[in-house]
């Protein structure tokens, strides 16, 4: 049996991130578990979870190795965090969710305050590639064995000088070429690709909310120290959906 | 006790020259990219190299030249793929493309298996495939495996049939005999297969019946001598060395390889920009074929440049049809045909972001009409043919040329315009007065009139004249070169070397209406004019037209480096024209567009040979002698070119101080601008003078 595991706050994100894991393991084959460290009260997470029939196990000591601890579970496949208590935090991320993404080795969904509207079964996820191996392999390796074959995988590649095709003979058909050969070459089962030019974090949320996907999938390096992860922090910031984090680089 | 020896290997070895031999790739994300760097062919029907036992990744095709599909915009018909064996526990290590006999070879150490492919080079309908390994390994499994899922299937005795045929389309038949054999504890699969294609309907299996009877008595090694004997022939009027240089001399050889490949020497040759080794662009007929690789094979293989121009003869009456719709005369030939000759360019496909977008070249890329024209007229200086220009060839120029006559607008002033047009500049549509189209149109009116002055129609031809001497070309004389369009000198002043790293698609990185409006260009434009018709253009106006356009120009057109190459040389910066070179000269083997996956860019090919030849040795064809002006990269020793001019075989053999000339009758030659001499074979030496010590061209 598979785990998917919500991990429950007194903030406003915990009703959003229980429902996604409930949304995460229909998808997944999974049942979902719920983990609190006692921090600042109870009540919440657990009336949510009795609301939702998930067990709830509650932990004492330090919020984020709790959570790691839990996480670290052979049988939890996927983690889900609140992104931030409210809205309008003042960053995308609280430290406490950031550290734990930061360090653990499985797929993490990063779920903010205002998705309320989570579909019971999520049936398309968007996925950012910038056209490498190392950038890919992840979504293959670690989500995509995961999935339930009625989940499309809709791509998007935002070019950008470093990453445009050099060449391009035909205004159009050579981008039908390119295209063909990126799906194939870094993601063969998804189900289309979105060719955008622009901010790569800003086009990532404007082909989200084009293919009204359920979810965006974002492969990161696990370091969110300054100068790094920018895209990541664009999108954790202002994406209105669920966001699945997938360590890339050696595990 | 005797030892037990293993009988020798059925599979022959290849000579593992590097300078011969192309690895494929063994990497998973580069299965498609090997398997078009590794497709083998004869002109007629070619097929791309697939793993005998298929796999997740594939992208296996065989083709018929000139054979497609029927829908609306046609694609190459996918016949059926003929090669499947079971390979247990194989690995895509030890594949090898033989340059110099043309066979696709697999050396697998993991499963221990070996195979050898061919497509006959000397039998036009005969495929072969050898095979041997463990026989735990190795075994015979549906040799059309992976034939596309629409092919019907049927066996006649000993016989497996597979064919393909699209309604409205051609169709393709393949038949395969196995003769399967144990050796000790190898078993070997010996595969002779025939072909038959047409371009309506399902094909006559009997005839592949009949042809693999005949095959088959011929049998596997026979077939295969015949075949590397075919290839040396091929090779000997197209010899290429790169003394110094063995990288490059492997990467010229790979692209002379694919050009000999690409096109029939009988019939007709319906040259697509990749050849048979991939579906992309449909497997259309694009001006690649007349301007790039034709010139090369009517060097190499005259005939098989000469089924390239009988395919646009036979189109005529389309190219014809196709003016007088437009209430024109002559002969208006299409952007891309493929079939009947009707313009199959799709109107429209999907852009970023799937939004579509109008395509326009149908329209306004008018300048492919001269350039089959001058296709026509460089078969007939390469090859010396009188009488083709005068018989089955002058239609292409004469009703050309007629087209441009009714084309033109002559202003108030007498002057003549040609106007809403594309140039081979694609990032700047529909403007008036393109140089390269006016100038080719003006080439072709010339050309026109002097076949008909042979003719003795003088009155039209001196009107020819006229109206060629009356259009417009662009030149400035007070900048000292060429203005691509009318009002190209106004537009935003932005400069590709100063932007990022080239080759970069610009409008991919800039946005079109960015690009559109600024003197960004994709590829030559006036620069292919001093390629192509040097002679039109100001003497001296070369150096000035390439230093103002090459920083300007992205290099976003896998056609655009071979050519900057050659004019480099021609301009006397030899070590620059390597670097552009060498980007062409790796397209494909380096995966540079990341498009090679779809079949390699033959354009590109015929441009590194053209690069060669007309650039670093100078060489060009005239009626009545070659002239030579060798130009050589410093990091070249020494370049030798073999090709065929006006029925002879002529080596070129130029190091930095000297060319030296074989031949195998007397030839009329001009060397760095000196008087024509008469060479005298076997061979003659002519010292040069090194590029700094020569006026600039």
């Amino acid at each position: 049996m598979t785990i998917v595991l919500a991990a429950l706050d007194s903030s406003a994100a915990a009703r959003p991130v229980l429902e996604t894991a409930i949304s995460v393991a229909a998808i997944t084959g999974s049942t979902v578990r719920a983990v609190h460290v006692r921090e600042d009260g109870h009540e919440v997470p657990a009336a949510l979870a009795r609301a939702r029939e998930v067990p709830l196990r509650e932990l004492e000591g330090p919020v984020e190795e709790g959570l790691l601890h839990e996480l670290g579970a052979d049988e939890v496949i996927i983690g889900v965090i609140g992104a931030r208590g409210t809205p309008a935090g003042a960053r995308p991320v609280g430290h406490i969710a950031l550290h734990v993404v930061e360090r653990v080795a499985k797929p993490v969904v990063v779920v903010p305050p205002e998705a309320l509207e989570v579909p019971a079964r999520p049936t398309r996820l968007l996925v950012p590639l910038e056209g490498t191996e190392a950038c890919a392999e992840p979504v293959v390796a670690l989500l995509q064995p995961l999935l339930a074959d009625d989940v499309d995988l809709v791509v998007v590649h935002v070019l950008t000088a470093t990453t445009a095709p050099p060449m391009v003979d035909h205004p159009d058909w050579g981008l039908e070429h390119w295209s063909a050969e990126f799906l194939a070459r870094h993601l063969p089962d998804a189900a289309d690709l979105r060719i955008r030019t622009g901010p790569v974090g800003a086009e990532i949320l404007q082909a989200a909310a084009d293919a009204a996907v359920d979810a965006i999938v974002l492969c990161w390096s696990q370091d969110a120290s300054p100068g790094h992860a920018a895209v990541v922090r664009t999108v954790l910031e202002h994406a209105p959906m669920p966001i699945f984090l997938l360590p890339a680089g050696p595990r | 006790m005797s030892a037990t020896v293993d009988p020798p290997s059925r599979i022959s070895e290849i000579d593992e020259d590097p300078t011969w031999v192309v690895p494929l790739p063994d990497d998973l994300a580069l299965e498609r990219v090997g398997e078009a760097i590794g497709a083998i062919g004869n002109g007629h029907a070619g097929i791309r190299a697939s793993l005998e036992e298929d796999g997740p990744g594939s992208g296996p095709l065989f083709a018929v030249n000139g054979i497609y599909d029927g829908e609306p915009v046609p694609r190459l018909l996918e016949g059926p793929v003929w090669t499947g064996l079971a390979v247990r526990d194989g690995s895509r290590r030890g594949r090898r493309l033989d340059l110099r006999t043309g066979v696709l070879v697999r050396h697998d150490d993991d499963s221990g298996v070996r195979t050898i492919q061919l497509v006959s080079a000397a039998r036009p309908h005969a495929l072969a495939l050898r095979a041997e390994g463990p026989v735990d390994r190795l075994d015979v499994a549906d040799p059309f495996a992976a034939a596309p899922p629409t092919a019907e299937r049927v066996r006649r005795g000993d016989v497996d049939l597979a064919w393909t045929a699209a309604p409205g389309g051609g169709g393709i038949a393949v038949g395969v005999r196995d003769r399967v054999e144990v050796v000790g504890a190898r078993r070997v699969v010996e595969r002779i297969g025939a072909w038959a294609a047409g371009p309506s309907g399902p094909p006559d299996l009997d005839e592949v019946v009949a042809r693999l009877d005949e095959l088959a008595e011929a049998g596997f090694d026979r077939l295969y001598a015949e075949h590397r004997a075919a290839w040396a022939e091929r090779w000997a009027s197209a010899e290429v060395a790169i003394d110094g240089a063995p990288d490059d001399e492997l990467a010229a050889r790979f692209a002379l390889f694919h050009l000999l490949a690409c096109a029939p020497e009988e019939g007709e040759a319906a040259v697509g920009p990749r050849g048979l080794t991939g579906h992309a662009y449909g497997g259309h007929v694009f001006w690649d074929a007349d301007v790039y690789v034709l010139p090369a094979l009517a060097a190499m293989r005259p005939a098989a440049a000469r089924a390239m121009l009988e395919y646009r003869i036979r189109r005529l009456p389309a190219a014809r049809a196709a003016a007088a719709a437009l209430g024109l005369r002559g002969a208006r030939f299409p952007w891309e045909s493929a079939t009947d000759g009707t313009d199959v360019t799709p109107r429209q496909l999907v852009g970023l972001d799937g939004v579509p977008v109008p395509v326009r070249t149908a329209e306004q890329e008018e300048h492919i009409v001269a350039d089959v024209a001058w296709a026509a007229d460089a078969y007939a200086r390469w090859t010396g043919d009188a009488t083709f220009l005068a018989g089955p060839g002058r239609s292409l120029v004469v009703e050309t040329a007629e087209y441009w006559a009714s084309r033109v607008r002559l202003d108030d002033d007498g002057r003549a315009h040609i106007e809403g047009v594309m140039g081979p500049d694609e990032y700047h549509e529909a403007v008036d007065d393109n140089a390269f189209t006016n100038v080719m149109a003006r080439w072709n009116l010339r050309r026109g009139a002097a076949l008909l002055e042979e003719e003795g129609d003088h009155d039209r031809a001196a009107a020819w004249r006229r109206l060629a001497d009356r259009l417009v070309d662009g030149w400035d004389p007070e900048r000292g070169r060429h203005e691509q369009f009318a009002g190209y000198w106004d537009l935003e002043p932005l400069r590709a070397d100063r932007l990022g790293t080239r080759p970069f698609a610009a409008p991919l990185v800039l946005g079109r209406e960015r690009v559109a409006g600024s003197q960004i260009i994709k590829q030559p434009d006036v620069v292919m004019l001093h390629h192509l018709v040097p002679e039109e253009l100001p003497p001296g106006s070369l150096a000035a037209d390439v230093a103002f356009y090459e920083p300007r120009t992205s290099h976003g057109s896998s056609l655009s480096p071979a050519i900057y190459a050659a004019v480099l040389a021609r301009a006397g910066q030899p070590d620059r024209a390597l670097a552009a070179w060498r980007l062409a000269a790796r397209l494909d083997l380096d995966d540079l567009t990341g498009t090679t996956a779809s079949g390699v860019h033959l354009a590109t090919m015929g441009g590194v040979w053209q690069a060669l030849v007309h650039g670093f040795l100078g060489m060009r064809p005239h009626p009545d002698h070659l002239s030579l002006d060798p130009c050589l990269p410093t990091a070249w020793r020494g370049l030798t070119v073999r090709l065929r001019f006006q029925g002879q075989l002529v080596a070129v053999r130029a190091r930095h101080d000297a060319v030296t000339v074989e031949c195998e009758q007397p030839l009329a030659l001009r060397v760095a601008g000196g008087p024509t001499v008469t060479c005298a074979p076997p061979c003659q030496r002519f010292p040069v003078a090194p590029p700094a010590e020569r006026s600039t061209r």
